[in-house]
C-alpha cells in the first residue's frame, strides 16, 4: 500500500516536472547506451580496424603533420573509439541499410589553403558524409564554407570561436557541439563571482588573435554580470608561440593580481605556467587547456595546486556514479595500461575524460543523430539535430539550439587539488587521477541558463 | 613555315585540352589545376627577378599577399565591386608597394637584396596579424561575396560555380603568362639578362641599370599581385599564413630551382612537380616535410640545373647518340 | 628597492637573458654567413635538435650537466656532417643552391625529430641547484635565468678568445675577408669552413639546451627563434659578430620593456627598428658585405 502510494506521488511529481519542461536532464531525446558497450579489447589506435566499402564516412579534418600533429592523434583516437564501439554493435541503419562507420584522416597541416583542398577531396573524391573539425577557428571557417558549398554536414567539435556561427559565417550544414569562447569566459566569471566569492583581482593574459580576444571578452562580460565587485588589474595579449613570458609575468606580479585568466593553449599555456612557477609566482590560473597531464607532471603537485579548469566534459562529483561508468572507464584505461604504443601510451591518453571524453561523446551524439534521422541525407540530419538533446555517459546533457546550431550545456569548474584529496572526485582505486600532479577535486556546476551560448541578434532564420 | 604551323597547332591543342579539362577530370582536379596555375604564374613572376635579372628575393610573398588582401578587403568592405576591377586593384596595390620599396631595394643586389625582402616580408606578415580591424588577424579575410563576371547588358557569369571560375582563372593567368613572356622578348628583356650577367657592361652601354631594375621589379610585383588576387577569389579566404608566410616566399624559389632557373618555362614545370608531389603526399603519407626535404636535397645534389636542365641534357645526349648512330650507318 | 623599481630592474634582466640566448643563435648564423656566404636556414633546426638531444641526455643520465655538455657537441657533429657531405658538394653551384639545401636539411631534421620523439611537448627539468630564486634588495629573480646569462657570457669569451688570440682565429678572420688568398697560402680552407660550421651549430646547440627548461621542447620550437635570429643578423649586419651582439641585446630589452609599457605593440617594435636601420643602411648596422 505505502509503496504504491509513494510511487504514485513520485510519478505525479515527475509528470508535473515534465509538463513544466524544467528537468532537461530527464528529458534528453536520446542517451548513450552504456549497457551495450561491446568488447573493445581489439581497439588499437595505432592499427585501427577501419571498415571500407559502403560505409558512413567521417573525415577528421585536422593537423596530422606539422607542429600540432599530436592534436590530430587526440581527435583520431577519440572519434575512432566511438566509431569502433558503434561498428561492433553492428553499425547504424540508414536509408534501409546497416552501415559501419569509416573514419578518414584528412590532414590540414594547419594551413587554410590545404584545409580547403583536403575538404574538397574528402567530399568530391571520398564522398564523406561528415567533416569533423578542428583545431583553429580559421581552419574551421574553411571547413564550414566547403560544407556549405557542397551541402555536406560539418561538426565543429574543437574550434571554440563564437564568430563561426554569427550572422555572417553561419551555415545550416554545420553544428557546433563544443563549448564556446564567450560562454567559457562568462562561466569562469560566474564561478569566481557566484560560487567561490573569494579572489577579487583578476589579470587577463590571452593570445593576440581572434580566439584569445573573444575568450577575454567573454570573461569581461561575465565579470560585469556576475561579479561587479571584481577588479581587472591588467589585460595583455601576447603573440602566439611566445618564447619568453618573463616580461608579462613580472607585470602580473607587480599588478597584485590574485587570479590570472588565460585562454592560452599548449604550448603557450604550458610555457606560461612553467615559467611562472620558475619565477616564483604561485598565482592560480584559470583556463580550459591547463589540463594536459604531461606538463602538469612537469610542474608537479605544488605548482599545479589551485589551478582552475573550465571543462566541457564535467559532471558533479563523484566521477563514477554507477557500474556502467566504471566499466566504460576500465575498457579504455586497461587498454591504455597494457596495449597501446606511442604516442598513445603517455599520461595524455590515460583517461577517457576531459577533452578526449568530450570529443568522443560529441561523436557519439553525431552518430546517434544519424541513427535517429535514419538517413545520410543532410536535410534529414539537420532536421533531426536542430533542437535535439543527448545525454553523455557522465549524465551531462547537450541540447542543440535550432536557431544558430550551438550546443546548450552546463559547464563545470574543476578546482585542482593534490592527489590525496582527489578521492572526492575519482572515487575508485587508485583514488586519484595522477600521482605526480594536482588534478580535479571539487567540481562546481555552472548551470546552462547562466551561460547560454552567445546569439548574434543579426542572425535571422 | 611548317614550324610556325606546328606552333599554332600545339597552342590550339593546349587551349582545347584546357577547355575540356574540367569535363574530363571533374571539379576536384579542376581546382587542383587552378591551384597549380596560380602557383606556376606566381613562380614565373619570381623568375623574372631571379632567373632573368639575377635578383634573389626572400620576400616575394609580400606582393602575392598584398594582391590577395587588396582583393579580399575590397570585396569584403565595398558592396557591389565588380570582378575585373578587384583583380586590377590587386595588381595596382602590389605595384604601389613595389614603388615604395624601390628606392631602398634597387640600390642593392645579392644577399642584401634577399635579406631586405626577408625583413620587409616579415614586417608585412606581422602587420597582417596585428592590424586585426583590417585584416582579421590570424583568421584572415574570408567569406566575402564573389562577384559575377559581367559585361553590362551582354553577359553575366556566376563565378561561384567552380567550372566558370576555372575558365576565368585560366584566362587571366594565361594572359598574364603571355604578357610576361612577351616582355622577355622586348629590348628591355634583353637588358634584364644583361643586368644578370654583367651589370657594369649594361651601364657602360648607356642603359640605366637601376631604372631598368625598378621597372622589372614593379612588373614582377604587379603580376604576383594578380596571382594573389586570383588566389583570394579561388579560396574565398586569405590569411597571413597563406599570404605572407615565409614559406609563400620560398615556394616559388624552390619551384624555380627544381624546374630549372633561367628558362622561361622552368618554374611552370617546377610548380607542376610540386603540385604532383603535394597531391601524392597528402594522400599517402603524413611525412610531408621528409618528402619535400629529401627532394630538395636530392635535386640540389644531383640535378642542380633543375628539370629543364635535365631535359636539355637528355636531349643533347639523345642527339649525340643519334649522330653517332647516323655516322655509324654511313 | 621598492616593488616598482624591482619590476623595472627585473624587466631589464629579462631582456638581457633573452638577448643573450638570441645572440647565441644569431652569432652562429652570422659567423657561418660571414665566412662561407651561406645563409643557413637550417640553423634554427639545429637549435631545436639540440633541445631534443638535451631532453634525451637528461632522460638517459638524469644529469643536467652532462646534457649541457653533450647535447651541443652532438648537434655540432651533425652540423659538421651536413657541411662535409652535403653543403661542400653544392658549394660550386652558388648560394641559391646552398640555401635551398639548408631548407631541405631543416625539413628532414624536423621530420626526424618527430619520428624519434613524437609531436608532443617534452619537458626538461632543472637541476636542484639552479631552481629557486635569488633575493637581492627587494628583487626576486630566478637563478636559472642568471645562469643562462652567465653561460652565454662564457661562450662569448671563448669565442672572442678563439677568434682574436689563436692561430685558428687568425685564419678564420683572414678567410672571412678573402678565402681564395688564404687558400693560396696553403691553408686548408674547406677544413676551416667545416670547423666554423661546427662551431656555429655548437653555439646554436648551447642556446637550445639553455632554452629547453624554460620552454617546452616541441617541433615548432625552431620557427620562432629562427625568425628572431634572422632579424638580428639582418639588422646587425651580415657577418658582423659585434652587430649581432648589440642588436640581440637591443631586441631583448625592446621586447621586455615593450611588453611593460606598450604591450599591444611589443611584437612590432623589433620590426620597426629593423625597418628604420635598413632604410638608412640596407646592409645592416655593421654590415659591409653584400
Amino acid at each position: 500500500m505505502r509503496t504504491g502510494r509513494k510511487i504514485l506521488v513520485v510519478f505525479a511529481i515527475f509528470s508535473l516536472l515534465l509538463m513544466l519542461n524544467l528537468p532537461k536532464a530527464l528529458a534528453a531525446n536520446a542517451k548513450y547506451d552504456a549497457a551495450g558497450l561491446p568488447d573493445m579489447s581489439d581497439f588499437d589506435p595505432s592499427n585501427p580496424i577501419i571498415p571500407t566499402g559502403d560505409t558512413i564516412k567521417i573525415a577528421i579534418v585536422a593537423s596530422f603533420s606539422g607542429p600540432a600533429a599530436i592534436v590530430g592523434e587526440i581527435y583520431f583516437i577519440s572519434v575512432q573509439w566511438a566509431a569502433h564501439d558503434i561498428n561492433k554493435r553492428g553499425g547504424i541503419l540508414v536509408d534501409g541499410k546497416r552501415k559501419k562507420i569509416q573514419v578518414i584522416r584528412a590532414d590540414t597541416q594547419s594551413k587554410p589553403a590545404v584545409a580547403k583542398k583536403v575538404c574538397e577531396r574528402m567530399i568530391l573524391k571520398e564522398h564523406v558524409n561528415v567533416l569533423w573539425g578542428t583545431n583553429g577557428s580559421h581552419i574551421m571557417k574553411v571547413i564550414n564554407q566547403v560544407a556549405k558549398k557542397y551541402g555536406v554536414i560539418a561538426q565543429c567539435a574543437a574550434a571554440l570561436s563564437d564568430e563561426l556561427y554569427d550572422a555572417r559565417n553561419f551555415t545550416r550544414y554545420s553544428f557546433m557541439t563544443s563549448f564556446q569562447t564567450n560562454q567559457i569566459g562568462r562561466a569562469a566569471a560566474y564561478y569566481y563571482g557566484q560560487i567561490r566569492k573569494k579572489e577579487k583581482k583578476f589579470y587577463i593574459l590571452c593570445q593576440d588573435y581572434l580566439f584569445g580576444h573573444s575568450m577575454a571578452e567573454g570573461f569581461k562580460e561575465g565579470l560585469k554580470l556576475y561579479y561587479p565587485q571584481a577588479q581587472l588589474v591588467g589585460e595583455d595579449y601576447h603573440k602566439l608561440f611566445l618564447t619568453d613570458f618573463a616580461p608579462y609575468l613580472t607585470k602580473i606580479k607587480a599588478s597584485g593580481a590574485e587570479v590570472v585568466y588565460t585562454g592560452d593553449w599548449i604550448p603557450d599555456a604550458a610555457n606560461l605556467l612553467v615559467q611562472a612557477r620558475q619565477a616564483g609566482i604561485k598565482l592560480p590560473f584559470a583556463n580550459i587547456f591547463l589540463d594536459e597531464p604531461n606538463f602538469l607532471h612537469k610542474v608537479g603537485v605544488e605548482g599545479t595546486k589551485g589551478l582552475l579548469n573550465i571543462s566541457q566534459f564535467g559532471a558533479p562529483n563523484p566521477l563514477f556514479k554507477n557500474d556502467l561508468q566504471i566499466k566504460f572507464y576500465k575498457a579504455w584505461n586497461d587498454l591504455w595500461k597494457t596495449k597501446w604504443k606511442a604516442p598513445f601510451n603517455t599520461y595524455l591518453f590515460k583517461h577517457p575524460l576531459g577533452n578526449i571524453g568530450s570529443y568522443m561523446f560529441q561523436t557519439y551524439w553525431l552518430l546517434s543523430v544519424i541513427e535517429r534521422a535514419g538517413s545520410l541525407d543532410p536535410e534529414k540530419i539537420i532536421k533531426q539535430w536542430e533542437g535535439d538533446s543527448y545525454e553523455y555517459i557522465s549524465g551531462k546533457v547537450m541540447t542543440m539550439r535550432p536557431v544558430d546550431h550551438k550546443a546548450i550545456q552546463d559547464l563545470h569548474a574543476f578546482e585542482y587539488v593534490p592527489p590525496a584529496e582527489q578521492k572526492q572526485s575519482f572515487n575508485i582505486p587508485p583514488y586519484s587521477y595522477f600521482t605526480g600532479c594536482s588534478n580535479t577535486g571539487p567540481i562546481s556546476t555552472i548551470p546552462a541558463e547562466k551561460i547560454m551560448p552567445k546569439l548574434d541578434p543579426k542572425l535571422k532564420r | 613555315m611548317t614550324k610556325r604551323m606546328a606552333k599554332w597547332v600545339s597552342w590550339g591543342f593546349l587551349c582545347l585540352v584546357l577547355l575540356v579539362f574540367p569535363r574530363v577530370f571533374g571539379i576536384y582536379y579542376s581546382n587542383v589545376f587552378v591551384a597549380f596555375a596560380i602557383f606556376a604564374v606566381y613562380s614565373l613572376t619570381l623568375n623574372m627577378l631571379l632567373g632573368y635579372t639575377g635578383l634573389l628575393s626572400f620576400g616575394h610573398a609580400m606582393f602575392f599577399g598584398t594582391g590577395a588582401y587588396t582583393t579580399a578587403i575590397a570585396l569584403d568592405r565595398i558592396s557591389g565591386m565588380p570582378l575585373l576591377p578587384v583583380v586590377l586593384a590587386g595588381f595596382v596595390a602590389s605595384v604601389v608597394l613595389a614603388l615604395i620599396l624601390c628606392p631602398i631595394v634597387v640600390r642593392v643586389g645579392g644577399t642584401a637584396f634577399a635579406m631586405l625582402h626577408l625583413a620587409f616580408g616579415q614586417l608585412m606578415y606581422v602587420l597582417a596579424l596585428k592590424l586585426r580591424f583590417l585584416t582579421g588577424g590570424e583568421d584572415g579575410v574570408g567569406g566575402f561575396p564573389i562577384p559575377a563576371f559581367s559585361i553590362p547588358g551582354i553577359i553575366s557569369v556566376d563565378m561561384t560555380n567552380p567550372l566558370n571560375f576555372f575558365y576565368f582563372a585560366i584566362a587571366v593567368l594565361g594572359l598574364s603568362t603571355w604578357i610576361l613572356w612577351f616582355f622577355t622578348k622586348t629590348p628591355i628583356g634583353s637588358i634584364m639578362i644583361g643586368i644578370r650577367d654583367n651589370p657594369q657592361r649594361v651601364e657602360y652601354m648607356g642603359f640605366r641599370v637601376t631604372h631598368t631594375k625598378a621597372i622589372i621589379y614593379c612588373l614582377a610585383a604587379g603580376f604576383a599581385g594578380i596571382t594573389g588576387s586570383i588566389y583570394a577569389l579561388f579560396q574565398n579566404l586569405i590569411s597571413a599564413e597563406d599570404g605572407y608566410n615565409i614559406m609563400v616566399s620560398f615556394g616559388p624559389i624552390m619551384a624555380t630551382i627544381v624546374g630549372g632557373v633561367g628558362s622561361f618555362s622552368g618554374p611552370i614545370f617546377g610548380s607542376a612537380i610540386f603540385s604532383i608531389i603535394e597531391e601524392l603526399t597528402s594522400r599517402y603519407t603524413e611525412r610531408v616535410e621528409l618528402v619535400m626535404g629529401l627532394i630538395l636535397i636530392g635535386v640540389i645534389l644531383y640535378a642542380p640545373m633543375g628539370f629543364m636542365g635535365v631535359m636539355g641534357l637528355l636531349k643533347q645526349r639523345w642527339l649525340a647518340a643519334r649522330k653517332v648512330k647516323l655516322e655509324g650507318a654511313k | 628597492m621598492d616593488s616598482t623599481t624591482a619590476m623595472y630592474v627585473a624587466q631589464g634582466i629579462h631582456g638581457l637573458a633573452y638577448g643573450m640566448i638570441l645572440f647565441l643563435v644569431a652569432s652562429g648564423l652570422t659567423m657561418i654567413f660571414g665566412m662561407m656566404g651561406i645563409l643557413n636556414l637550417a640553423h634554427a633546426a639545429f637549435f631545436m635538435l639540440s633541445a631534443y638531444f638535451s631532453y634525451q641526455a637528461l632522460a638517459m643520465t638524469g644529469n643536467y650537466w652532462i646534457a649541457l655538455l653533450a647535447a651541443p657537441l652532438a648537434t655540432a657533429v651533425v652540423g659538421v656532417l651536413v657541411e662535409r657531405f652535403l653543403l661542400r658538394k653544392v658549394h660550386a653551384f652558388g648560394h641559391v643552391g646552398e640555401l635551398l639545401l639548408t631548407v631541405g636539411v631543416s625539413l628532414v631534421i624536423l621530420d626526424a625529430v618527430k619520428a624519434f620523439w613524437g609531436t608532443e611537448s617534452l619537458y626538461v627539468d632543472l637541476p636542484e641547484s639552479l631552481k629557486g630564486l635569488i633575493h637581492v634588495g627587494g628583487l626576486e629573480y630566478p637563478v636559472y635565468r642568471l645562469f643562462v646569462i652567465g653561460l652565454a657570457l662564457v661562450v662569448l669569451f671563448i669565442m672572442a678568445f678563439l677568434l682574436y688570440r689563436t692561430r685558428l682565429g687568425m685564419v678564420v678572420r683572414a678567410a672571412v675577408s678573402d678565402a681564395d688568398m688564404v687558400n693560396a697560402l696553403g691553408i686548408n680552407v674547406p677544413l676551416v669552413f667545416m670547423l666554423v660550421f661546427g662551431i656555429g651549430t655548437w653555439m646554436a646547440g648551447v642556446a637550445g639546451v639553455a632554452i629547453a627548461p624554460i620552454l617546452t621542447v616541441f617541433p615548432g620550437l625552431a620557427d620562432q627563434m629562427g625568425m628572431d635570429a634572422f632579424l638580428v643578423v639582418v639588422t646587425g649586419g651580415f657577418g658582423s659578430l659585434s652587430g649581432a651582439f648589440i642588436i640581440s641585446l637591443v631586441f631583448g630589452e625592446l621586447s621586455s620593456y615593450g611588453v611593460q609599457f606598450i604591450s599591444a605593440l611589443a611584437p612590432v617594435l623589433m620590426f620597426v627598428l629593423m625597418a628604420i636601420i635598413l632604410v638608412i643602411k640596407p646592409t645592416g648596422l655593421f654590415g659591409e658585405r653584400e
